[in-house]
């Protein structure tokens, strides 16, 4: 199976020390060095054992899935377990209460999001005292330099007060280390919940968070990984981190009229969540963005298998020409016309041209352009 | 159309698991048991037309695939992490079946594209569905058409009906190309006519459904009405049967038409001008002033639910009228004996003549009396035996024909016609008892509640059926639904007011719904799809042409005859 192919691939690779993942109640403190990731910018995924980060995480950035671990240090197995694309070795430290020092080479997930943003999931709370005092040792470590924040909350979880107080305590640390990150409070799971209540209990929610993360602004979404809520609240999350997506849209709009095109559509390049888009008239599918979304990264699944990357993609017949293609450094485009009579090499050309506008726009000093209209 | 919704088809009936329930908000407790997941599938779509309108699959249906396509990649196929839960599959659509003037129920659907009915049921639930109101005016069409040209006509519309059924139920054997299990017959109208054919399909559908609940609002406004002036008579022991030509009886029938010059009488003639008391009642409960609208309270409010499925479980009604009704016809014929003379062309005083020109009608009423085409496909569906389609079907056909006959010619020949003229048989045959008897009475309260449980769902399939095609969406707003029913059941209550003639609005929606469904389209799709298998042969081509020559004039005629 592919996962027990890969850990023996590891396991040639890493002829060094093993780490044994403690289990049980270690006996002292042990506290994890993190490594020299300091200058990067995070994206913090946090949220209670359970909640559905790891799953969230897989889908949304179309990673295999861990096996099942629930038990202590859950996401650190994650990080030796999983098969990850474009994953790099670091060097983790492992100190005692007395002071003894080992260093392991470890599997550090190092995802590019939008740039240099490095997303880092971690459990918060729950009965795994190992992982809380991890968590108050390197308190600061993790919450340094952090973007965003986005919190998970179980909708069925029947210990709202503990949830509010971990949430409450991981505030505070953003407000001493970071205090301009971005919070996004995510309720999850809301598939379990019946139809009719769903909007009552979200509503009942989002004001109790918003009432706790004062003075810090948090925006609430509610989720499930059934229906269109998770794909719609993280295109929304990604919406907000770009600095200039006003300015964005625009000459996407200038772009695709230019062109001709019927619709044209701007993805993030690893999650391709949906960071604007212009259409010239009403679509009927609502779905379509997720639809392609996902379709994209089952592909993308299949390349990696056989060691390719993904690059671009055209689709034609008798009723419309669709491509998708690599854009700038941080997004892809994809370009629907529904006049087939317009050769492919005409709109490959444009966009090729457009490129090189969009590059400059997404440099946040480079000074300010338009595309002209011609 | 019977199949409701195109969302996902082909799903096992939940096994929904209440366990432990731990909260209120919980819909499912630990989903890990791979034992109770619904499998998922919808049809593979190619967007060959961008002006499609109307998808097969939703796009909901359509996003929820891609996504469990997407999932599993994400995991090892032995992992449960992200394998769909139940309640986030869309559930069984509702599959119902309906004749216009028969039974309207939920059909269970069963998986892996076979059923389990044996073919006693799968007879018995055809001639279920096909029995209903068009009884009523089976002694009227044969007297309309002569007693011996009646009979013949009875059997050799139940041949031809039976025939363009059968050419029905082939149609989908025809076309190879494409996977068809899912297929209803206005699908198959679709692939060989395109969207006219889908679109004329539902048109005459809807015309069906409409003609029926008129007849239907009709009769209720009529048994209502009856059943009041019963109750109202029976505690005021008051006898008004002397005012209509009647026989000499402790069970009279009556001839409420004789003494009026052809109009139906709507009410009993006011004599006695010194009791106020029954004049008020007279004013207030009138068969086709006041009873339309008192109908409207009771079934309005019933029109607008969402989803029927409450009404289809009194689908038992329907054949304990039926049944009530071939007892009463039979005590009835016992009780009044055999009153035939044949006189061939020349009516007499008390007869109609053996062949009259005015069979037309009779036609006209068989063509939605014998109409199930619109669902034949799902009934047969289920039949454990499929090979046995064609028998099973044929025999169902013959027992209906029976019934028709049976309950036909005994009211006819049992109609008193000494004192009272055979033209006297009503529209409605229990018109012909006084409100008074005690037999009808009870026929009428089965009928009504019957009635009552059928056109809320006649009303969900018309309205499923036309604002889904037209706005995508069968329940777009309360507003949209609430104007449709109100022209629904004003078309009723203006029917009921002038036009009461239940044998009239039958046969001409019978005649036009069932030019398409009946006539045209099963002969016309069999000589295209011959042509196309190029087994097209003379006789064939021209026999077909005669059906369709038939059905046109049917329609013709109903307005000249």
């Amino acid at each position: 199976m592919e996962e027990s192919g890969s850990e023996k691939k590891m396991e040639k690779e890493n002829p060094g020390p093993k780490m044994d993942p403690p289990l049980g109640e270690p006996e002292g403190s042990l506290g994890w060095v993190l490594p020299n990731t300091a200058m990067k910018k995070k994206v913090l995924l946090m949220g209670k054992s359970g909640s559905g980060k790891t799953s969230m995480r897989s889908i949304i950035f179309a990673n295999y899935i861990a096996r099942d671990t629930r038990r202590l240090g859950a996401t650190i197995l994650d990080r030796l377990h999983s098969l990850q694309i474009n994953s790099s070795l670091s060097t983790y430290s492992l100190v005692d209460s007395v002071g003894n020092t080992k260093t392991f080479d470890v599997e550090h997930s190092h995802v590019r999001f939008l740039g240099n943003l490095v997303l880092n999931l971690w459990d918060c709370g729950g009965q795994d005292t190992f992982m809380e005092n991890y968590f108050t040792s390197q308190r600061d470590n993790i919450f340094r330099n952090v973007e965003v924040l986005i919190y998970v909350f179980d909708v069925e979880s029947r210990e709202l007060e503990k949830d509010m107080h971990y949430y409450q305590s991981c505030l505070e640390a953003i407000l001493q280390n970071s205090p301009d990150a971005k919070i996004f409070c995510l309720v999850h799971k809301m598939d379990l919940v019946q139809e009719d209540q769903r909007d009552l209990i979200f509503k009942e929610r989002e004001e109790d968070l918003r009432r706790l993360s004062r003075p810090l602004e948090c925006s609430c979404f509610r989720t499930s990984i059934w229906d269109e809520t998770l794909y719609k609240a993280w295109s929304s999350i990604v919406y907000q981190l770009i600095p200039n997506v006003q300015q964005l849209e625009m000459n996407l709009r200038n772009f695709a009229e230019i062109i001709e095109a019927d619709e044209v559509l701007l993805f993030e390049r690893a999650t391709f969540l949906v960071i604007s888009h212009y259409q010239c008239k009403e679509q009927r599918d609502a779905h379509r963005f997720e639809k392609i979304s996902n379709i994209i990264k089952q592909f993308k699944l299949s390349c990696s298998k056989l060691a390719a990357s993904f690059q671009s993609m055209e689709v034609r017949n008798s009723n419309f020409a669709a491509f998708i293609d690599i854009f700038t450094s941080n997004t892809y485009v994809m370009v629907v016309m529904s006049d087939p009579s317009i050769p492919s090499a005409a709109t490959l050309i444009n966009i090729r041209n457009a490129r090189k506008h969009f590059e400059k726009l997404e440099r946040v000093d480079g000074p300010k352009q338009c595309l002209l209209m011609h | 159309m019977a199949n409701m919704g195109s969302d996902s088809r082909h799903l096992l009936i939940p096994e929904v698991d209440h366990e432990i329930n731990p909260g209120p908000m919980n819909i499912q407790f630990d989903s890990s048991d791979l034992r109770s997941k619904r499998p998922f599938y919808i049809e593979p779509t190619n967007i060959v037309n961008v002006n499609d309108v109307i998808q097969r699959v939703s796009d909901h249906a359509s996003a929820m695939n891609k996504r469990i396509h997407y999932y599993s990649r994400l995991t090892a196929p032995a992992d449960k992490a992200l394998i769909a839960p139940d309640h986030v599959v869309p559930s069984p659509e509702e599959c119902y079946v309906y004749s216009p003037l028969g039974s309207a129920y939920k059909l269970q659907s069963y998986t892996e594209g076979y059923g389990k009915n044996t073919s006693l049921v799968t007879i018995f639930m055809i001639w279920n569905t096909m029995m209903g109101t068009s009884i009523l005016s089976i002694p009227w069409g044969i007297k309309q058409a002569g007693f011996t040209t009646g009979m013949c006509i009875i059997m050799l519309m139940g041949l031809l009906t039976l025939y363009c059924c059968y050419r029905v139920v082939k149609s989908r054997a025809m076309i190879s190309s494409v996977d068809t299990t899912t297929w209803e017959y206005p699908d198959v109208c679709r692939h060989y006519f395109g969207s006219f054919g889908q679109w004329s399909s539902l048109l005459f559908s809807l015309v069906s459904l409409v003609g029926a609940m008129i007849v239907y609002w009709v009769l209720m406004s009529n048994f209502l009405f009856n059943t009041g002036k019963f109750i109202f008579n029976f505690i005021h022991h008051i006898n008004d049967t002397d005012t209509v030509l009647s026989t000499n009886d402790s069970n009279p029938v009556i001839c409420p038409s004789a003494g009026n010059g052809g109009h139906l009488d709507n009410g009993s003639i006011i004599f006695y001008a010194n009791d106020t008391g029954l004049q008020q009642f007279e004013k207030w409960w009138n068969k086709s002033r006041t009873v339309p609208f008192y109908l409207i309270g009771l079934l309005l409010p019933l029109l607008n639910f969402k989803s029927p499925s409450f009404f289809s479980k009194f689908n038992i009604l329907g054949t304990v009228s039926v049944l009530y009704l071939i007892f009463l016809v039979t005590f009835k014929a016992i009780h009044l004996g055999f009153h035939l003379e044949f006189h061939w062309f020349m009516p007499t005083e008390f007869f109609v003549p053996e062949i009259r020109f005015q069979f037309p009608q009779l036609t006209g009423v068989l063509t939605l009396a014998f109409f199930i085409h619109n669902c034949i496909i799902t009934l047969l569906k289920n039949n454990k035996n499929q090979e046995n389609n064609v028998r099973d079907l044929s025999i169902a056909y013959m027992l209906v024909t029976l019934t028709y006959l049976y309950i036909g010619v005994l009211v006819f020949a049992s109609f008193p016609s000494p004192p009272l003229s055979k033209d006297c048989i009503e529209q409605n045959f229990l018109d012909n008892f006084p409100s008074s008897d005690i037999l009808s009475f009870i026929a009428r309260i089965f009928l009504l509640f019957q009635m009552m449980t059928v056109y809320p769902l006649l009303g969900y399939l018309a309205r499923v059926q036309l604002l889904g095609h037209v706005f995508g969406d069968i329940y777009p707003s309360i507003l949209h639904v609430l104007v449709l029913n109100l022209i629904i059941v004003g078309a009723g209550v203006i029917m009921a007011c002038f036009y009461p003639n239940i044998g009239g609005i039958i046969r001409y929606s019978g005649a036009a719904c069932g030019l398409a469904f009946v006539f045209i389209y099963p002969s016309l799709i069999y000589i295209i799809s011959l042509h196309q298998e190029e087994r097209l042969t003379w006789p064939k081509l021209i026999f077909h042409i005669f059906i369709i020559i038939l059905g046109l004039a049917n329609l013709i005629f109903q307005f000249f005859m």
